[in-house]
């Protein structure tokens, strides 16, 4: 619960702190009793702990509690972190666990972020996946009236949506979240500040020009929605703006295909915008299974949004009634309230003074860091969006756990990122875990497919047009299950539990071997009994698999 | 009476050394179970005859169809029902988010009523067409076991036709009862509740298992006024004590009355409905009285006896790790055996049944972990040893993980309600010996868990999967802290 940083899931703030306060209290002293035999042992048993962990790390907990063979320098802090989101915290509030003092800064709180406004809890919950989940639910509603009608429900007049109710709601949401972040950074005993870090040595962190010494740096300052320099791209919003606007778009243009395009399709079709998705490609979603890319397409598209594909944005013009006109290669649509870019974000590296101390950034901004999270700089490390590895909350949170393990509890950890499951939150939702078909057959070249692609049972009642598409990629030589991927209502909860089936590498065998929850849609996943293609590296052959899936069921 | 009948395009014997019979395999009862066995062993080659009742929604001695209770009586027009009511609650919920709704929502039970009988019914189509694509030959009508290899079906028109087969397979599921009491007729079961032809305005519920806590939220959901009298501290019986604990509670919030350690003593008609009287003296009126007191194996009109198969003391049939009766070529699967009964795991006897009598592989049917789902709302989904089984189960001491949060979507809707997750691991092993979650969403979230404590997952398994944020679900592989440490043979005080 208040353990699980990402999840503010708590309704009083008083509860909130009181259930802080015991859990971290109680985490506290687990760690202790937990941690502190590993630490004799690992010392112990290894006399030269160098030689399992491929960089040095000084593992002192205090800079005064070196043992004297050297001198030790006093430091403000332990660790002195830079950035306020979920890995940040993460990273600071377990270092504060395990003995280090620590600090962490962070800007001042606003819904939309700046150079000079952030907020503590950073982009998932201040402008990130949780207002966009809040909206998401909000904007579903119109899907569930239409799906009551067909279970006997009635409307005397059809529900209107007043946008400025759920944004007040969203936003006092946002505030109570943001002061609970900042309540377990002090019951942590990290010392909160207030302002923009930058770096100034490989030891000094700046804040508004008060100098704090620190052994070890952490940045992770995250990213930032990017917007390309068009003609009249003034005009345009990117997200964080999206989250916040003053009053509901009547018309918008979303310029992009990824998961925040898509996301915000559907937030906005939900609340009744009229929703324009413009892609440079054929299909959505990139890097996704192209299963999964055509069904998703082809359902969001049956909700009522107007997908423009192969079109390149190339100005945004504003006409006399105030109105916005988005140019493209094929030709302009008129009449937009709102042009929204979800085009990209980007690392927030500029003005850290990262160059000055010698941090080597990657081409588009993003710190290098190796598999311990650490820069060209041994001193400065960083974790989350800002090192563009996996960008998603529980990769920084992983990220940062791992970090205050490594530095500060004598137990180097890598972040593991195979099967990292993940959510798209459009109407419907995708949840998918491992590889895709075609990662898989570019790795293991022979793979046998299972899909689904039903109507469930609660379409079947309301007359929608709803349907669930499921997939399994196995591995033919091992059984393994390579990849898990499933677009429909409450795919991102049910494909938690299988990331962890398939994070323990367990086969098709282990899958069929597991009963059914009856009746779920969950239970499709254990139900497939025929592939329909085997993938061979030198052919491919098909077979129809209709039949047999009409008869999964019994 | 035992007359043979020539099926057309039946094969003869070609060798001539075993004894001819009209069918490899008869199943009575065309349900879950005995449509999954029919069909696969048809698949292995068999040649499969399978008989059941005529369709009606109530079932009896006398009426039953094709798809049995799940498709007709049970899991799917339960499941349409709490479909139906959730959205109750959910429309309140909607206005915190910027809906505007009229004050008062109309339902219009008549309705759902009739889209649910439309959709069994297209299922029971589909399930006939199912058999009859695999080549199993369906009679109507009511089967009884006259021999070790004989069946007698009773038509419809009272015509008695005998075949002969060389294994009978009983899978005539099981059928609510009633609770002995003066007034008792004028109760109903969950059949008749699943076709009511009026929504009840003030409904009572007797019993404590799953039936009747999803009736209770069905009804209450719908707008009704419920009131849920059982006989123990707590429903649920046989479930984790923790989570029946935080069942009642949701009951409760969403204005369920609810009557624990309580009996119902007499029912009586009266103008106003039926009076209901307890054992505490209390009395209340009511439209609809529904007694979830328990359901008992379809065996009685069977001739089991008769033919020697032996019966348990409720009249389950006896069957042993395959499934096989004490009558070698007598089998019996499902509810009529009343081992585990849900419809998946009636699955899982029929096919593994198949597999041993026609596919050449002895199988049994495994038991253990098995995940199930309450759908009461919001719902209660359990995998494995509850935390009272894992104590008296396990070698070393236990570890209970719990977490308890307001789902995100209450944070803007206001709904006081938590949602609860569990995890009861054992600290030598490190295996997770039970998940249960109560919340909505819980039975999805618990499938893929299943997996994963079926194929003895580890709590370090859990925690090295990386969360999907955000979700509830994400709970499960985030629980860092130890909520308690059960020692060895020391079972926590009850509640």
């Amino acid at each position: 619960m208040a353990t699980s940083l990402g999840t503010p899931k708590l309704s009083s703030p008083a509860l909130q702190t009181l259930c802080t306060y015991k859990f971290s209290i109680s985490s506290f002293s687990l760690t202790h009793c937990n941690k502190l035999p590993i630490f004799r042992n690992f010392n112990s048993l290894s006399p030269n702990p160098r030689r399992i962990c491929s960089p040095s790390f000084n593992t002192a907990v205090r800079a005064e509690s070196a043992n004297g063979s050297e001198p030790a320098r006093h430091y403000d802090f332990d660790l002195f972190t830079i950035g306020a989101g979920s890995g940040g915290v993460r990273a600071s509030r377990f270092a504060a666990n395990f003995g280090a003092s620590v600090a962490v800064c962070e800007l001042p709180f606003a819904t939309i972020s700046s150079d000079s406004t952030g907020g503590v809890g950073g982009t998932c919950v201040l402008r990130g996946c949780v207002p966009k989940k809040l909206l998401v639910y909000a904007s579903k509603y119109s899907h569930e009236f239409e799906e009551s009608l067909g279970f006997g429900w009635n409307y005397e007049a059809e529900p209107k949506h007043d946008w400025n109710t759920l944004i007040a709601n969203k936003n006092a949401e946002l505030q109570r979240l943001t002061g609970i972040y900042k309540n377990t950074l002090k019951n942590a005993g990290v010392k909160l500040i207030e302002g923009r870090g930058k770096i100034v040595d490989p030891h000094t962190v700046d804040v508004d020009g008060k100098h704090y010494s620190a052994k070890n740096i952490l940045i992770s300052v995250g990213g930032r929605p990017f917007i390309p320099n068009i003609p009249g791209s003034e005009y345009a919003i990117d997200s964080d703006a999206a989250l916040d606007l003053p009053s509901k778009p009547k018309k918008i243009a979303i310029v992009g295909g990824g998961y925040i395009a898509v996301e915000f399709a559907g937030i906005f079709n939900g609340l009744k915008t009229e929703v324009h998705v413009f892609i440079r490609q054929k299909k959505v979603l990139r890097g996704f299974d192209e299963e999964i890319r055509d069904f998703v397409g082809e359902q969001i598209s049956l909700r009522g949004i107007e997908f423009h594909t192969e079109e390149l944005p190339q100005a945004i013009l504003k006409s006399s009634d105030g109105s916005l006109s988005l140019k493209t290669n094929k030709g302009t649509v008129d009449g937009f309230s709102h042009v929204m870019f979800a085009t990209g974000r980007g690392p927030n590296t500029k003005n850290l003074g990262l160059e000055t101390v010698g941090v080597k950034l990657s081409k588009n901004g993003a710190i290098e860091v190796d598999e311990f999270s650490r820069t060209s700089v041994p001193s400065i490390w960083a974790v989350g969006d800002v090192t563009d590895r996996i960008n998603l909350t529980p990769v920084a949170l992983m990220e940062g756990g791992a970090l205050a393990k490594t530095l500060f509890a004598n137990e180097p950890t890598k972040p593991d990122y195979r099967a990292v499951p993940s959510a798209v939150f459009s109407q419907p939702p995708i949840g998918q875990v491992g590889l895709t078909e075609e990662q898989a057959i570019n790795e293991y070249g022979n793979v046998d497919v299972y899909t689904a692609n039903f109507r469930p049972l609660k379409a079947t009642l309301s007359g929608l047009p709803d349907r669930a598409f499921m997939k399994l990629i196995v591995c033919a030589k091992t059984d393994k299950v390579l990849g898990l991927h499933m677009c429909g209502e409450d795919a991102p909860e049910i494909v938690q539990g299988f990331a962890v089936a398939v994070k323990a590498g367990l086969t098709k065998a282990d899958f069929d071997s597991t009963v059914g929850i009856h009746p779920t849609a969950a239970e499709e996943f254990v139900t497939m009994r025929t592939p329909v293609r085997k993938v061979r590296s030198t052919t491919s052959e098909g077979k129809a698999d209709s039949e047999i899936k009409a008869a999964a069921g019994v | 009476m035992a007359r043979k009948m020539l099926i057309d395009g039946e094969k003869g014997n070609p060798n001539g050394e075993e004894a001819h019979y009209d069918f490899d395999l008869f199943v009575i009862g065309a349900g879950s179970g005995g449509v999954r066995a029919s069909r696969f062993s048809a698949q292995y080659g068999a040649k499969v005859g399978i008989c059941e009742l005529p369709f009606h929604p109530v079932s009896s001695e006398v009426i039953g169809g094709v798809g049995g209770t799940c498709v007709i009586r049970g899991c799917v027009p339960k499941k349409i029902l709490v479909y139906g009511a959730s959205f109750g609650p959910e429309l309140q919920d909607a206005r915190s988010f910027g809906w505007e709704l009229n004050e008062r929502l109309d339902f219009d039970w008549k309705k759902l009523l009739h889209k649910k009988t439309e959709e069994i019914l297209r299922l029971n189509g589909i399930y006939k067409r199912l058999l009859a694509n695999s080549g199993v030959k369906l009679f109507e009508g009511e089967g009884k076991v006259v021999g070790p290899n004989e069946v007698e079906v009773t038509q419809l028109d009272g015509t008695k036709i005998g075949y002969s087969a060389k294994h009978i397979l009983i899978a005539t599921g099981s059928r609510a009862q009633r609770l002995p009491i003066p007034g008792q007729e004028l109760a109903i079961t969950s059949d008749e509740a699943l076709s009511l032809e009026e929504l009840p305005k003030r409904a009572v519920v007797l019993g404590a298992g799953y039936i009747a806590v999803e009736f209770a939220s069905i009804w209450r959901g719908m707008g009704a006024t419920v009131d849920l009298f059982y006989r123990k501290e707590l429903p649920l019986r046989g479930f984790d004590d923790e989570m029946r604990a935080v069942v009642a509670r949701n009951l409760e919030g969403r204005g369920i009355n609810l009557h624990p350690n309580t009996n119902l003593t007499e029912l009586v008609r009266t103008e106003d409905g039926i009076k209901v009287r307890t054992d505490h003296g209390e009395e209340l009126m009511a439209d609809v009285v529904l007694f979830a007191t328990g359901r008992a194996p379809n065996t009685k009109r069977l001739n089991l006896e008769a033919v020697g198969v032996e019966l348990d003391k409720i009249g389950a049939v006896k069957v042993d790790e395959y499934s096989q009766t004490n009558v070698p070529s007598i089998w019996a699967i499902g509810d009529a055996t009343n081992r585990m009964n849900l419809t998946p795991v009636a699955l899982m006897e029929g096919g593994y049944f198949a597999k041993t009598v026609f596919g050449g592989e002895p199988t049994k049917p495994d038991h253990t972990n098995i995940p199930s789902a309450v759908f009461c709302i919001p719902p209660l989904s359990v995998v494995g040893l509850s935390e009272e089984q894992a104590t008296e189960q396990a070698n070393g001491d236990v570890l209970v993980f719990t977490s308890t949060f307001n789902p995100m979507k209450n944070t803007i809707s206001g709904r006081q309600e938590k949602t609860f997750m569990k995890l009861v691991v054992d600290s030598e092993t490190d295996k997770v010996l039970g998940a249960s979650m109560c919340g909505p969403d819980a039975p999805e979230i618990m499938q893929g868990i299943a997996i994963a404590l079926k194929c003895g997952a580890t709590k370090a398994q859990f925690d090295s999967t990386v969360g999907i944020h955000p979700s509830a679900a994400e709970e499960f592989v985030t629980l860092r802290s130890v909520t308690r440490r059960i020692a060895a043979g020391k079972p926590k005080t009850n509640l």
